[in-house]
């Protein structure tokens, strides 16, 4: 187990430096950079750049030189936890990032609890009453959710929340929170905010959630150790519980892998809509401006995630599959 | 327009002509000048300002030396009278007690500048508005709008930080500033200033590596700079320097004057060589010229500890979601009744969406919100005032044309280049544009239908030169493409002289889709001439690039910026002279490098109008101006470089029913006008000011 886990580490290195190239490449490959697209911007609006001072800081960070020293110049950061500058907050990407981490923690965590809370009872519910009315309706429930857009959900539910309940449309806390320390009132009013964004991210994934249990967990039942078991007559819920259910989780399991890096990267379309103060908007905005640092390195960022997430899923995978564990053992 | 606004413009004019104390001195300037009423600001409230003004007549104060037509207003501040009247403000009462800050006669120039229009109003409240980007700081320099001179919703430009400006043959500027003046750190505010920019600042290579802006260097001729005394400096040219003052009103100005006291110690002239060391290891910038231009920049408006001159002052360190401005304890505004402007005490700028802020001021999160506000939103947000207890105002919007389609003559297809060129191919495709069903379609037929060119709030405007091959005739349009010698091919489409068919290609950059909207109207009625359109958004960046290296033949955008030029305005939009000129980015860009970029432009049309501008730029008088004004927009119009639609299209502002002294009607412009900043908010005031908290707690309540 030792020497595989060491093995899955050593594989990380070059598989982070292949996404590091192409994530740069691919930033660069627009034509120009952040200033002229800043220029651009600027200049659409009739305001005159101030192009000496561009001018400057195109040398200051080195934006004449060959890429491939921009890329080394960067990766070099990397490895020193400098993440680089970010040009259109004014501010080291740490700080950037840093700022919006903690929000978008609480956003999809509850949104993960939400839709746990939801999917499953649901999706057990429905596939040990397969066919009957209530599937049916669930079901369909289900699929409504997969089907509405996510924004324009989101619109909906802002526009009520503030006709009905005078919540501030937008944003995460009532504006004059913003710039105070956190307390209790303003702990309230993130509440009174969250359960938008969290219904509307949620509603999507609890929809494919219920389907993918409720298939699993059909393909669990028809087999014959279930059979047996309720032959010789064990409790249907004791049974349910200590066997299919047990079966039909893997998938969620190695579902969180692909989990870390969305708590961290949010749901960007929806947080948008919402102007969330999550990472979803500024990745957004950073790869429109072309902020080459800020995009870059949150991206690195969300693929060193991705990689541990998988090799975290993959080990607890092991951990709670003696099939896994033993199969993996007699390849070694 | 109707024969009573036509007599009410009249009775306008009569009046404001009758203010002046010698109108053949100004003869020209006020004949010329024509607003339509209904953009005169709230025609009641500014009536006390033509009074006011009348009163000043006798004050007026024109120097022998100052040529006819400069027509700068003087404000002579009636001080011994005021002074003695001045009010303490209530935000400062606290701090001035307790000695923190000295009282308000100390703080207020000796020679105030005294605000007379719109309502005296009450101190107090603070003021909300909604902004997208971190970089939006810049949005409270335009709307403060304290410029050494500004212009006056009728745009003519007067003294405003200074006292007063002696112009002698339009070259020599003498610039009086305020006694007793000082910046918003109580430092005071002198001639050291300007003599610090001057010297230290943009002739420092480090600094300023380009030299001297543009706008100091008739023909390359570097100023002469004298400092008179304390409180008057002066510039001097050898020849006429037109560029200077308009320059120095923008909305995003010229600054020629810089905090020398806080400055100092990031320039390494000055510094302690230790202390500048720490520093620059501090802010982890590589040398001190970087460090000092990090720290300056007023009209960025990022650094908290930047004496200003503004009404309102940064207070919070930025990037922040939440952006707090405190009035400035310094300003040099007092009103009628001895207040120190501005009325309001704190400005919050709330970060949001910009693609949400619409929903969040019809929400009522803003007292005064025009910004990220389109006229497809006026029908949401007019849903929403009984509600929020706001109100929706329409403002006319400045450009020459809400988008205007630009035939790029620099195009790098041969033939295409040809046709474009071709002056009778241009106004074929104009003459094939529906501007009336446009403005019905879209805009609910309230723009104004025509070329891209002046809006008839100009003095300088004609009829004609809107209505200018802007007609809707398709029988002419299909005569002058058959004169051309384009003949219909398969399915009535035309044959290029290759035999490729006539499919143009327009490219918009894609931020709104109004653009797609008009586009398609455009495709309807130019299929019927056997030209097919295809409209492609694309992205800001992407699509100026596009144009600018000719890969695009023709791209819709904007018209031109300044629909409300007046003669002593630059007619730079008219001739080839930058290379943001969709129509000739390599012409313009040939210009502005002084020939080292770009190409020479060979169209005698074009030619002739690079001359007039260099013409205007070396004129002297009001009359010269004007002339040459007229003869490039009569070229423009018939030349049809670009193809107007509809202009003047209503800016929706969004209003708290508590605020005061925003005018009903306005113009939106960005240069002249920097948005609100002629309307001067720092004279805006909030009728029964309710801390925030408390308005928060009743509209819960209401609701």
């Amino acid at each position: 187990m030792g020497r595989y886990i060491v093995h899955r580490l050593l594989v990380m290195i070059p598989t982070l430096i292949a996404i590091s190239i192409v994530v740069f490449t691919i930033i660069n490959l627009p034509p120009g950079n952040y200033f002229t697209s800043y220029i651009a911007e600027l200049q659409a609006s009739g305001q005159k750049a101030d192009l000496v001072r561009i001018h400057f800081l195109e040398q200051q960070y080195g934006f004449d030189r060959p890429l491939w020293q921009q890329y080394l110049y960067w990766v070099g950061g990397l490895l020193h936890g400098d993440m680089g500058y970010s040009f259109l907050f004014n501010e080291p990407v740490n700080q950037v990032i840093g700022d919006r981490l903690l929000l978008t923690f609480i956003v999809s965590f509850t949104t993960i609890i939400f839709t746990y809370l939801v999917a499953f009872p649901i999706g057990v519910y429905s596939a040990t009453h397969q066919y009957s009315w209530s599937d049916h309706s669930l079901t369909l429930l289900g699929f409504l959710g997969l089907a509405t857009p996510n924004f324009l959900l989101a619109l909906v539910l802002l526009y009520l929340a503030n006709v009905y309940f005078g919540i501030s449309i937008g944003g995460l806390m009532d504006p004059h929170y913003l710039d105070q320390p956190w307390s209790w009132g303003k702990a309230a009013s993130v509440l009174a905010h969250l359960w938008i964004p969290v219904i509307v991210i949620g509603l999507g994934g609890t929809a494919a959630m219920i389907r993918r249990l409720r298939a699993n967990l059909l393909d669990e039942l028809q087999k014959q150790y279930v059979v047996t078991a309720r032959a010789k007559g064990l409790p249907p819920l004791k049974l349910l519980f200590k066997y299919p259910l047990r079966m039909a989780l893997n998938p969620f399991i190695s579902d969180i892998g692909s989990l870390l890096p969305q708590v961290i990267s949010g749901a960007v379309i929806v947080s948008v809509v919402m102007s969330l103060p999550t990472t979803g908007p500024m990745l957004l905005a950073a790869l429109r401006s072309q902020d080459m640092y800020l995009a870059g390195s949150f991206l690195m960022f969300l693929a060193f995630m991705t990689v541990v997430g998988v090799l975290l899923s993959d080990l607890a995978l092991a951990a709670l599959d003696p099939r896994i564990r033993l199969q993996a053992g007699r390849r070694q | 327009m109707s024969s009573k606004s036509l007599l009410l413009l009249e009775n306008s004019e009569k009046r404001r002509n009758g203010s002046r104390l010698s109108p053949g001195r100004h003869r020209g300037k006020c004949a010329h000048f024509r607003l339509f009423p209904e953009f005169l600001p709230s025609r009641v409230a500014y009536s006390a300002g033509f009074a006011a003004r009348r009163r000043l007549g006798q004050a007026l104060r024109l120097r022998p030396r100052a040529i006819p037509g400069v027509a700068l207003l003087l404000f002579l501040a009636l001080f011994g009278a005021a002074q003695a009247r001045l009010v303490e403000t209530p935000y400062f009462a606290a701090a001035t007690a307790s000695g923190r800050l000295p009282a308000i006669g100390e703080r207020v120039p000796q020679q105030p500048a005294v605000a007379r229009s719109g309502t005296p109003g009450v101190p107090g409240g603070t003021l909300h508005m909604l902004m997208a980007s971190p970089h939006d700081t810049r949005m409270m320099v335009v709307y403060g709008y304290a410029r050494l001179v500004a212009y006056t919703p009728w745009l003519e430009l007067v003294p405003d930080i200074l006292a007063s400006v002696d112009v002698a043959d339009g070259r020599v500027f003498t610039l009086h500033l305020r006694k007793g003046m000082k910046w918003s750190d109580g430092h005071p505010f002198t001639a050291e200033d300007f003599r610090y920019w001057f010297k230290d600042v943009a002739q420092n290579p480090k600094l300023s590596p380009a030299g001297l802006p543009i706008e100091l260097l008739p023909r390359g001729e570097v100023p002469r700079f004298e400092v008179l005394d304390e409180t008057t400096v002066r510039y001097s040219w050898t020849q006429p320097n037109p560029l200077f003052l308009p320059s120095l009103a923008g909305p995003d100005p010229l600054y020629i004057y810089a905090p020398a006291h806080y400055l100092k110690q990031f320039h390494k002239k000055y510094a302690d060589k230790t202390h500048l060391a720490t520093l620059i290891k501090q802010y982890r910038v590589r040398n001190w010229a970087a460090l000092h231009n990090k720290m300056d920049g007023s009209y960025r408006n990022n650094n908290p500890d930047l004496p200003s001159l503004e009404p309102w002052i940064l207070k919070t360190p930025l990037p922040a979601p939440l952006i707090v401005f405190e009035r400035n304890p310094y300003y040099y505004r007092i009103d009628e009744a001895g207040h120190q402007l501005p009325y309001i005490d704190r400005v919050e700028l709330t970060l949001a969406d910009s693609r949400i802020i619409p929903a969040k001021t019809g929400a009522g999160e803003s007292d005064l919100q025009a910004r990220y506000l389109n006229f497809d939103n006026y029908t949401f947000l007019k849903r929403g005032e009984e509600r929020n207890r706001y109100h929706v105002r329409l403002w006319r919007t400045g450009p020459g044309s809400e988008w205007a389609l630009y035939p790029n003559l620099n195009t790098e297809d041969p033939v295409w280049r040809g046709l474009m060129r071709d002056l009778r191919f241009r106004r074929a495709l104009s003459l094939a544009v529906d501007r009336h069903e446009i403005n019905q379609v879209i805009y609910f037929g309230l723009g104004i239908e025509g070329q891209n060119t002046l809006l008839p709030q100009s003095p300088l405007y004609r009829p004609e030169y809107r209505s200018a091959w802007a007609q809707y005739d398709l029988d002419d349009a299909n005569r002058l493409l058959d004169l051309i010698g384009l003949k219909r091919g398969s399915g009535g489409i035309r044959q290029l002289p290759d035999g490729r068919p006539a499919e143009i290609i327009v490219e918009d950059n894609g931020e709104t889709s109004e653009q797609s909207d008009v586009l398609e109207l455009i495709r309807d009625s130019w299929r019927q001439l056997g030209i097919r359109l295809f409209a492609k958004p694309s992205q800001l960046t992407l699509f100026r690039h596009r144009v600018f290296s000719g890969a695009a033949v023709m791209s819709l955008d904007k018209g031109i910026e300044n629909g409300l030029a007046t003669a002593e305005m630059p007619p730079w939009e008219l001739a080839p002279t930058t290379q943001q000129q969709l129509e000739w980015p390599k012409w313009g860009q040939y210009f502005e490098t002084k020939g080292k970029a770009g190409e020479p432009p060979d169209l005698p049309s074009a030619i002739r109008l690079k001359n007039l501008y260099q013409q205007w730029l070396a004129a002297t008088g009001h009359d010269q101006h004007i002339a040459i004004w007229r003869e490039m927009l009569k070229i423009w119009a018939d030349e049809v470089y670009s193809i107007g639609t509809v202009a003047g299209i209503p800016q929706p502002i969004v209003v708290s029913d508590r605020l005061r002294n925003v005018p009903e009607k306005g113009i939106y412009n960005w240069d002249p006008g920097a948005y609100f900043g002629i309307y001067k908010p720092d004279r805006f005031w909030f009728a029964s000011p309710v801390p925030s908290a408390a308005r928060a707690a009743s509209a819960a309540a209401h609701r």
